[in-house]
């Protein structure tokens, strides 16, 4: 067998995702695009902001000598400064250049992170629903995820973190807004958590909060999203500008590092070999100049939050049990059979509608309804949304 | 908060490079940066082609709906068709879109392939002198790496591979033009690779080339590279644009998997995945577009060719004991003294800037990346003599 054995189970393990997809690939091919009504994917289908394009063509028109090529491994030292003035104000934390970290999205951004603080055996702790990968991310490093289930309501449950915590936890990894559920975590939830992790560090338990941040411009207002840096001080957020500035083919993004991470200059230079090591170098360079001119723009959010309510809507009036997102694009609805796999297949074959089934979030009797689709896909999936609600409800 | 012990260990070993990068920097503070040659970094000032610079503001301002999106982890299909159809061409094999896989540069596509074929305690050999992050690259995946020495001009010595062969030999990396040497392989060296390995396939044992072909288009005076995929049948190049079109910082190149490789498509599957799970995803959209219709094309390569042969004359000139490279913009003279550490430093004290060999697993010499201005090259002239007259007394 010519691959690596690790790579091979892992691929098995994701086997069910690619047939599903191909199942749906297929059934467009059958019964056309506009008669398939795709939830499945993360791939919004928005643009970037007309400003970023007109800043593409203006930095191609005025070349700067040296703009296409090696850079330091953190990037830029003027774009760094301008995202460290965006989280100085946002964050009122005294974050400079330095604090800053271009990565290449905010899954190079988070292995190259892991890579960097985790020795063999280190464990990390994952609230349950979870995006997949961070299994895969953390066991190229070496890593061992613990997963901890989350409420009812997808809030962090404290007992059970607690109960998860060991001598070998390096860290926990937090994903708010939260893919798959599209929950924010609360202000009060985080403040327990930090409480609970000082705690911990009296113990010699010193458990960093490793923030992937990548859909925290998309929080439609219901509740805000509480500021980590304010809130725990061994915080490192990861962010891609994939979802705010729709880019997420370019692959740029950024590690913040908390400054009351004292050892931070250590952590930097680990950062830079790692990017190496893993083969990143450093964060696409014509990107890194743009997204430093947009720090503060976002795409429309109003958007976004009409689809959400015309998805939840549609859903809660088909009967689902469902917990309203108040971020990120996606919805988590309750299956109405234990086997959600079983309802997915259903939904598919009898009403063209394309889900993902909750295992592929590590918790079954779950499906995922991505709404990052035009609103016309939306409204043309409500029909078949209240048929299958009526065979089930 | 810590860092991984691992990472700790190996910045720890790699820390007098920093050293030594500090103390330059240092002199450039206090002397001015045009009092110092700096022939100690490998990105180099050339330029983008103007026909390259120009198709990018074509894509750009053509405004294509979703051209900034995720597309397959393996890279847009007519990109990777466009590349298949330029292998075609020049190995006369049938490849396909389906053997390209679009990568973050070079560095990101030898990971891939890492990654997707090592199992833990896996061998790959590494022919010394080398680019010291393969190692990194192996034992990010699990694997081990066996360095071989070269012969004396640089080129292999298939024996010594041989001796090293093992049951865990998965791979070997072969870097032709090669950093840090400037040395590319002959056909007949290669061949004979191909011969000592396919003695173990005869075994049951499959063992691959990696080719890193990030230099491949910097060849001089007629140097023909040899198309490794007619040579060899579990070939797997790495091919990187940072070089030939000046791309460094946009991070873009590709794998190619030769049609050969029996149940290939298994491991091409494989490296998409590991492409995904490593956090690349897929490389930068815009740049995969741009690339696609450029695989004949590259920067001035008279241009660097000059470069060599100035630096090439001022280092013989001078007494350095040096192999003429074909190939790519390094030169790896001998250090005239034993300890290249020492040599550097002295040659910094003459404000010129260099990597001593260890640096690369083999003291005793030291590289220059001439891929600078040339003005700063003949300018240099007089300080390398100096440096030599310098030693005399020592010796």
């Amino acid at each position: 067998m010519i691959v690596a054995k690790k790579v091979m189970k892992q691929m098995e393990e994701t086997g069910w995702i690619r047939r599903m997809f191909e199942e749906g690939i297929a059934m467009k091919k059958t019964y056309g695009d506009e008669n398939v009504y795709d939830f499945s994917l993360g791939n919004p289908d928005i643009e970037p902001p007309d400003t970023l394009r007109q800043a593409l063509i203006d930095a191609l028109e005025h070349p700067v000598p040296g703009m296409h090529r090696y850079m330091p491994n953190n990037g830029y030292e003027e774009v760094r400064e301008s995202v460290a003035s965006y989280l100085r104000e946002i964050h009122k934390v005294n974050f400079t250049p330095n604090h800053v970290y271009m990565s290449a999205g905010s899954a190079g951004g988070l292995n190259i992170l892991l890579k960097s603080i985790l020795s063999k055996g280190d464990e990390v702790i994952v609230p349950r629903p979870y995006f997949m990968e961070f299994k895969y991310y953390i066991e190229s490093h070496g890593g061992v995820i613990k997963l901890v289930d989350t409420q009812d309501n997808f809030q962090l449950d404290m007992d059970k973190i607690e109960e998860a915590i060991t001598k070998k936890t390096k860290a926990i990894l937090l994903n708010s807004p939260n893919n798959p559920t599209g929950t924010i975590y609360s202000e009060e939830t985080l403040r327990e958590l930090a409480s609970l992790l000082y705690r911990e560090r009296k113990t010699g338990k010193k458990i960093c909060i490793v923030s992937d941040d990548a859909y925290k411009k998309l929080v439609y207002g219901d509740v805000p999203l509480p500021n980590i840096f304010q809130i725990y001080d061994l915080v490192i957020a990861v962010t891609s500008h994939s979802k705010d500035l729709a880019i997420p083919g370019e692959r740029v993004g950024y590690i913040a590092i908390s400054p009351s991470i004292e050892e931070s200059d250590s952590l930097i230079s680990a950062l830079m070999f790692s990017s190496r090591a893993l083969g990143f170098v450093n964060a696409p360079a014509l990107f890194q100049r743009i997204v430093a001119r947009f720090q503060n723009s976002s795409v429309n959010i109003d958007e976004y939050r009409e689809k959400r309510d015309v998805m939840y809507n549609t859903l809660i009036d088909a009967g689902f049990e469902c917990v309203k997102p108040t971020g990120a694009f996606y919805l988590f609805p309750k299956s109405p059979v234990p086997d959600e796999l079983q309802f997915v297949r259903t939904l598919q074959n009898e009403e063209h509608i394309l889900v993902v089934p909750g295992r592929g979030f590590g918790k079954e009797g779950y499906f995922r309804v991505a709404y990052c689709v035009p609103m016309k896909k939306i409204v043309g999936a409500i029909e078949g949304f209240k048929r299958i609600g009526k065979k089930y409800y | 908060m810590p860092i991984s012990k691992n990472i700790s260990r190996l910045m720890k070993d790699s820390s007098w490079i920093r050293a030594m990068f500090e103390e330059g920097e240092k002199l450039k503070k206090q002397y001015g940066t045009e009092n110092i040659f700096d022939f100690s970094l490998g990105n180099p000032i050339t330029e983008p082609p103007q026909a390259l610079r120009e198709e990018l503001i074509r894509i750009v301002c053509s405004d294509t709906k979703g051209m900034h999106r995720y597309m397959s982890n393996s890279g847009y299909e007519d990109v990777r068709e466009e590349i298949a159809a330029y292998h075609r061409e020049t190995a006369g094999l049938p490849f396909t879109k389906d053997h390209i896989i679009m990568t973050v540069g070079s560095a990101g596509g030898i990971n891939v392939i890492l990654k997707s074929l090592l199992d833990p305690g896996d061998e790959v050999i590494v022919l010394c002198p080398y680019f010291v992050e393969f190692r990194f690259y192996i034992e990010n995946h699990g694997g081990i790496m066996r360095l071989v020495d070269t012969k004396e001009d640089f080129h292999l010595d298939i024996e010594k591979i041989g001796s090293v062969l093992s049951k865990k030999t998965k791979a070997i990396i072969v870097n032709s033009p090669h950093n840090p040497t400037g040395v590319v392989y002959s056909e007949a060296e290669l061949k004979d690779l191909a011969a000592l390995l396919n003695e173990r396939a005869l075994k049951g044992q499959k063992i691959h080339i990696i080719a890193d072909e990030a230099y491949k288009k910097i060849l001089y005076n007629g140097t023909v590279l040899p198309n490794l995929f007619q040579i060899y049948d579990n070939t797997i190049t790495i091919t990187s644009h940072s070089k030939d079109l000046a791309l460094p910082g946009e991070r873009i190149g590709y794998i190619a998997v030769s049609p050969r490789i029996k149940n290939g498509r298994s491991l091409i599957d494989a490296a998409i995945f590991s492409n995904r799970i490593l956090g690349f995803i897929n490389a930068p959209a815009i740049m995969q577009r741009l690339v696609g219709g450029f695989q004949k094309n590259s920067v001035d390569i008279l241009d660097y060719q000059k470069k060599r042969d100035v630096m090439y004359s001022i280092l013989v000139e001078a007494g350095f004991d040096v192999v003429k490279p074909l190939g790519a913009f390094y030169i790896f003279p001998k250090s005239p003294i034993p300890d290249d550490v020492k040599f550097v430093r002295t040659l910094q004290q003459h404000h010129i800037l260099t990597v001593p060999g260890v640096g690369f697993g083999r003291p005793g010499y030291f590289r220059l990346a001439y891929c600078v201005e040339l003005d700063m090259i003949e300018r240099s002239r007089p300080y390398f003599k100096k440096v030599v007259e310098s030693l005399k007394g020592e010796r």
